[in-house]
């Protein structure tokens, strides 16, 4: 009894340390300001990273815990405000997060390289310290903790373990999770498992051994695929067919929303992930956000909304911002394309920037880092002889050219690292067979030496939209004495960037109050007050009931001007809210 | 010290012994929230062995909703017997099915019988906050909870609710007189309103306001009234967006939220009842809903047709398409119809599937026959339509579950002396065969088309011409006509409002309408008020409670007796010789319902029979030691076999289990001699 204790408590304390050893690995790469994107950053160095962020920048930095994962993981927020210009909230807001599917692990490095480079860049560049000063940026650097945690810590293909740590049945057999993948080889990559078989539909392609291709009618095969490396660990004659979840943490946000049997991966039910709903009731309370982008990879898109055609398109005046950003972005990072999630890529439901776009009245974009053709083996000839466009979209289309390229690539360019040749191995079930493949961080991450190049463009492509969050500034054109004990007050409000104060789809559907603009006085009364529509017609819609508080909004890139009649006299002070563009006030004395 | 434990003992063993419900509770006045949740507690606190209660949260106005817990694993984690859930006064607004989901725990407790194998989760109130506006005055009625929420969009929050200008305690109505007034008294019944008819040379006097002022000054009265979101249509299934008072997503709310929550994580739960103001045991969910999608019928995408090899312009089965993604997708990924639907976007089931219809509809005709029993088949106001969001839906539809719903009363219809009961009806047209119907003649086909409310477009001529070329069936048209607005009174006036004045007159000694009344309101100068009292219309008299709970509630015993039941039925072993083995066993649902529900097979919810042999030295040699049955109608048996291999005499343990539908299992001896 003694002794079982005893061992149960070795049991015990080998956990602990077991799960301390995520961090106590991480020290050994020593973390600190500025930031290195040579390398991948694990779970535990995400968060070093993040903290030593903020000790280096305590007064521009908050660093909060934002909630947890299924299996209890930290999730983080980073926060750049400075305060000394104003509170996060009267800022306008960018809001930024990745690694949302588990296996999209660079989009963690491109959040904390923006982190790192703004807050490096303070006081030092002009452009960043400007753009600091103004706006406020809110950072989650990995949304799927528990994803990345496990992408990097067990064998993996590069596009396995993206869903959330929710067990769910998969085969429907009454036992959760049962039957994942399995690392035959203990090289810590699932890569594919063939078999020689003269009735296979595959042999060797002549071009390349490694690679396969299909049998011609009357050809005699070579080979057949048996799938992902594994075994069939539940017995019931199929092979993987079980692993985690799969519940994806980005059809379980609560716009929108379907269940599992419309879209595979919705979860039971809206924000059912615990995670996901702190996230999402974190986002909520920030109601500054204008801008939303959602990393993941790959094919190299930077996406807008609908996600769903059915929703409808967007308000044309959205469009127009959307388009402004986008093709600025396509500009700035090469081989990507800004296009249409609906449309140009597949539907979804339940989506995280669909719920930020409509929810919270943001404009969202997703980007799907990293394009095939960053790792194309071309000369400049092959290259203007290939066909531009959307060749790279479908993964599942990827034809045997494609990967003839990249895998020369792989061979001259890290020397072999993405694809393990294949190799005999003995199967319990199908006995000898060959395990190779392409290793898990392959085909939809950058080999590293390509990473700061990514994170640059693509952090450069956000910051660039940071600076068209709206800039609204007020002035007073106009005070004039018309009559006896009446003044004319004219206001223009001018926005000088490319968002609008408030986003039309968000008028459109009252998601909240317009801005504000009021106009008070002790001794002084607003005898009309309302839109002048025509300077040089003196052309004004003056409002019925209440002309001292008017809503309005100011267009990206346009001015909006009011009329009031004030009587009385003495101080005078104008105001005007925007939950996305801050206060500002204005006093006048009347004469 | 001792004699304190000895009574404690002794109280204990009381309680053992007897399900005690609590005395002072009567069925003769209407619940607060809070005396709802107490009376749970004293419930459970008297019961500790067969109830418990589960909070699930606390609403925006401070409130804990519950659940109350009967049944025989009360506070196991692992079960074995299905669940019933109740879940009364989503709406907050239906005062009737609090007490109706109290009446109903109490039987529970009270009948050992129908809780001996099955689980019982009563939620009394799903929306406490708009439950106590019944009880707060002045009196009003609205289904919000206490969320804030900005109505208008101006710059402050609830600031212009109404007000109880003439002290009554009592919200009405205000009539202005005004040349652009749309609304006039109806001539012989000068209490009720109705709108103008131009067609009939009327002309409008009264603008119509609720009662109140306008507190902001912004023109409008009573745009901004506190409250936030109305909790009975917060629910994911056709969940509306950028409404007024839905919420701003489907569980947006801490209420809904969790009830969701606790729902998907009782997966014991197999048949839901919603007590409010829907009636699905009396009308059977309603279809009709554009937006379907066949799936035997399906069009792929231009943009997708190329690389899937499919000719856009044909039509195909989803397995079809399914067998056309198979050779694209990487090795390993599983193709099925979910990830296809998704692909194609396909979008959601929208109108009850035809085969659950069968059992609403044969179970409708089963309640009025109950109904008749109980002398409550009085003719009365039809129960309201499922919203969009609702909690019955979502049942039906994400749950997959048989999805009921009650409501306990509605204003009796008013008996139109002239009116005869007509000859032909929804019911009775659905029944008949398109001949049939043809067989009654242009004239009668006419007539009913007038009766129903059709408009002057539909003539009797084209629709015999539909239904003899197959473009029409009676099933379809009963299903119109249904959905066609109620026809209104000979006066134009609202037959709802008719038959509360005629019950306020009849019942209530006139207290369910206000009679206009002169007042000199701050802007709108000199008005009346008057009107129906809030309430007065879906709240029946607290004497009428008990009798009405009597005659209806054990009716939920009925339909829950009805649940699918699987067993194994019989089990039978071949010798071929050598240790082989051939063996059988049939699976039957002696239940009433299907296993799962058509919708439950088709949103993939509900996991198949699962059946597993057990026991030791024994290979399977044809068959799987783990394998399923999809569904089970009800009433229906299905058989599996296996062959085993077992060199010396072995049991053999077969199990067929359910969450939903009990589970059985039985033993069969292998290589015993005779």
């Amino acid at each position: 009894m003694k002794n079982n204790r005893i061992i149960l408590l070795i049991v015990v304390l080998a956990v602990v340390i077991f799960s301390a050893g995520e961090t106590s690995k991480a020290a050994k790469k020593e973390i600190r300001v500025p930031l290195r994107f040579d390398d991948y950053y694990t779970y535990g160095e995400v968060v070093e990273a993040m903290q030593a962020l903020h000790n280096a920048y305590p007064q521009l930095t908050k660093l909060e815990i934002v909630g947890k994962s299924e299996e209890a993981r930290v999730i983080y927020a980073m926060t750049i405000n400075n305060p000394k210009t104003g509170k996060e909230l009267g800022k306008p807001a960018i809001y930024v997060d990745g690694n949302i599917h588990g296996n999209e692990i660079q989009a963690t490095e491109v959040c904390l390289y923006m982190l790192d480079y703004l807050l490096g860049n303070y006081g030092k560049n002009q452009e960043v310290t400007k753009l600091v000063d103004r706006v406020c940026f809110y950072v989650i650097p990995t949304v799927n903790v528990d994803g990345r945690y496990h992408f990097m810590t067990d064998a993996n293909t590069s596009s396995s373990n993206r869903g959330l740590r929710i067990p769910k049945d998969d085969d429907r057999d009454g036992l959760k999770d049962e039957d994942f993948p399995d690392d035959l080889d203990g090289d810590g990559n699932i890569c594919m498992m063939r078999k020689k078989d003269p009735f296979g539909r595959l042999k060797t392609d002549p071009e390349d051994d490694r690679l396969m291709i299909a049998v011609k009618p009357g050809e005699k095969g070579e080979w057949t695929i048996l799938g992902q490396e594994g075994i069939d660990n539940d017995g019931d004659g199929r092979v993987n067919e079980d692993s985690e979840g799969y519940v994806d943490p980005n059809r379980n946000w609560g716009f929108d929303w379907a269940p599992e049997y419309v879209q595979m991966g919705a979860g039971d039910y809206p924000f059912s992930g615990v995670g996901l709903k702190s996230i999402s009731e974190w986002i909520y309370k920030r109601t500054n956000i204008c801008l939303a982008y959602s990393l993941h990879n790959a094919a190299g898109m930077y996406l807008r909304g609908p996600s769903r055609k059915a929703l409808g398109e967007y308000s044309s005046r959205d469009v127009e911002v959307y388009d402004y950003i986008g093709k600025h972005s396509e500009r700035m990072v090469p081989y990507y394309h800004y296009l249409i999630c609906w449309k140009d890529l597949y539907t979804t439901y339940g989506d995280s920037v669909e719920w930020i776009t409509q929810m919270m009245g943001a404009y969202g974009y997703v980007i799907e880092l990293f394009a095939s053709d960053e790792e194309s083996y071309k000369t400049r000839d092959d290259e203007s002889k290939s066909k531009p466009g959307q060749k790279d979209l479908m993964p599942l289309m990827e034809g045997n050219e494609q990967i003839r390229e990249r895998l020369k690539f792989s061979d001259n360019l890290v020397q072999g690292e993405l694809y393990k040749p294949w190799k005999p191995y003995k199967h319990p079930t199908y006995g000898d067979i060959e395990i190779g493949g392409w290793v898990k961080l392959s085909s939809r991450l950058p080999a590293p030496f390509m990473l700061k190049n990514m994170v640059h463009r693509n952090a450069s492509a956000m910051i660039f939209a940071a600076k068209h969050l709206p800039e609204v500034k007020l002035d007073v054109f106009d005070v004039s004495k018309i009559g006896k004990n009446l003044y004319r007050i004219r206001t223009r409000l001018v926005n000088s960037r490319a968002i609008p104060s408030m986003n039309y789809d968000a008028q459109k559907n009252k998601l909240y109050p317009q801005d504000i603009l009021t106009i008070s006085g002790k001794k002084a009364k607003v005898v009309a007050g309302g839109k002048l529509n025509n300077i040089y017609t003196d052309h004004v819609t003056y409002k019925k009931h209440k002309p001292e508080v008017q809503s309005l909004f100011v267009p990206g890139f346009g001015k909006v001007e009011h009329q009031f009649l004030v009587s009385g006299k003495g101080e005078i002070e104008i105001i005007y809210r925007s939950r996305h563009a801050g206060t500002i006030t204005k006093t006048l004395k009347l004469k | 010290m001792r004699k304190k434990t000895g009574i404690l003992f002794c109280v204990l063993i009381f309680v053992m012994a007897t399900a005690a419900v609590s005395a002072e509770w009567t069925f003769d006045k209407y619940h607060k929230p809070k005396e709802l949740n107490t009376e749970l507690q004293t419930l459970a606190r008297q019961n500790p062995k067969i109830a418990i209660i589960h909070t699930l949260g606390k609403s925006y106005g401070g409130r804990a909703v519950m659940v109350l817990e009967i049944g025989p694993e009360v506070g196991k984690k692992e079960r074995i017997f299905p669940a019933v859930f109740v879940a009364a006064n989503m709406e907050g607004t239906v005062l009737i099915s609090s007490e109706a989901a109290m009446y109903l725990a109490e039987e529970i407790i009270k009948k050992p019988g129908v809780r001996k194998d099955k689980t019982w989760y009563v939620l009394p109130c799903g929306n406490p906050d708009a439950a106590a506006g019944y009880f707060a005055r002045p009196l009003k009625r609205d289904s919000r909870n206490a969320r804030p929420h900005n109505d208008d969009m101006d710059d402050r929050t609830d600031e212009d609710g109404v007000n109880d200008l003439d002290g009554n305690g009592i919200i009405t109505k205000m009539r202005v007189k005004d040349p652009q007034g749309q609304w006039i008294s109806i001539p012989g019944e000068p209490r009720l309103m109705k709108k103008a008819d131009r067609t009939k040379g009327e002309k409008g006097v009264y603008k119509l306001y609720t009662e109140g002022i306008d507190n902001d000054g912004d023109g409008l009265y009573n745009e901004d009234g506190p409250g936030g979101v109305n909790i009975g249509i917060n629910f994911p299934h056709l969940f509306k967006f950028f409404t007024k008072n839905g919420g701003s997503w489907a569980g947006s709310e801490t209420e809904s939220f969790f009830l969701i929550k606790f729902i998907m994580e009782h997966r014991e739960i197999g048949m839901t009842f919603t007590m409010g103001a829907t009636n699905f045991c009396l009308v059977p969910p309603k279809g009709g809903r554009k937006g379907a999608v066949d799936l035997t019928k399906l069009k792929i995408p231009k943009r997708f047709a190329g690389f899937l090899n499919a000719d856009p312009e044909k039509t195909y089965t989803i397995k079809e398409v399914i067998e056309l993604v198979k050779p694209l997708a990487p090795q390993g990924m599983e193709i099925n119809e979910s990830l296809v639907a998704g692909f194609l976007g396909l979008g959601a089931v929208v109108n009850p599937l035809p085969e659950d219809l069968k059992f609403y509809k044969d179970l409708s005709d089963k309640y009025k026959e109950f109904l008749k029993k109980a002398k409550l088949d009085g003719k009365r106001l039809d129960p309201a339509a499922a919203k969009d969001g609702s909690f019955e839906l979502w049942s039906y539809y994400h749950l997959g579950l048989p999805s009921f719903s009650m409501d306990f009363w509605t204003l009796p219809e008013v008996k139109d002396e002239e009116k005869k009961e007509p000859e032909i009806t929804p019911e009775k047209l659905e029944k008949m065969t398109s001949d049939e119907f043809i067989a009654l003649g242009e004239e009668k086909i006419q007539k009913f088309l007038k009766d129903s409310g059709a408009p002057d477009q539909f003539k009797a001529s084209q629709i015999i011409s539909a239904l003899k070329g197959g473009m029409m069936t009676t099933m379809k048209m009963a299903e119109m006509i249904r959905q066609m607005p109620k026809p209104k009174g000979k006066e134009g006036e609202d037959p709802k409002e008719k038959a509360l004045l005629a019950f306020s007159d009849k019942q209530m000694e006139g207290k369910g309408f206000v009679a206009w009344k002169a007042f000199k309101h701050p802007t709108l100068g000199n008005m009346e008020i008057g009107g129906s009292i809030p309430f007065a219309d879906n709240t029946p008299p607290e004497a009428m409670i008990h009798d009405l709970l009597k005659g209806q509630v054990p009716w939920v015993f009925e339909v829950a007796s009805k649940m699918a039941r699987i067993k194994i039925n019989k089990t039978e072993a071949n010798a071929l010789g050598a240790g082989v083995y051939r063996i059988k066993v049939w699976i039957e649902n002696t239940g009433y319902l299907p296993y799962p529900t058509a919708m439950g097979k088709r949103n993939n919810r509900i996991l198949p029979v699962l059946l597993s042999l057990e026991g030791k030295g024994f290979s399977v040699i044809e068959g799987k030691k783990r394998s399923s049955i999809k569904s089970i109608d009800g009433y229906q048996t299905q058989a599996a076999e296996w062959i085993v291999r077992a060199d010396k005499p072995i049991q053999l343990l077969i199990k067929a289990k359910t969450s939903i539908a009990w589970c059985d299992q039985k033993q069969i001896k292998l290589g015993e001699t005779k």
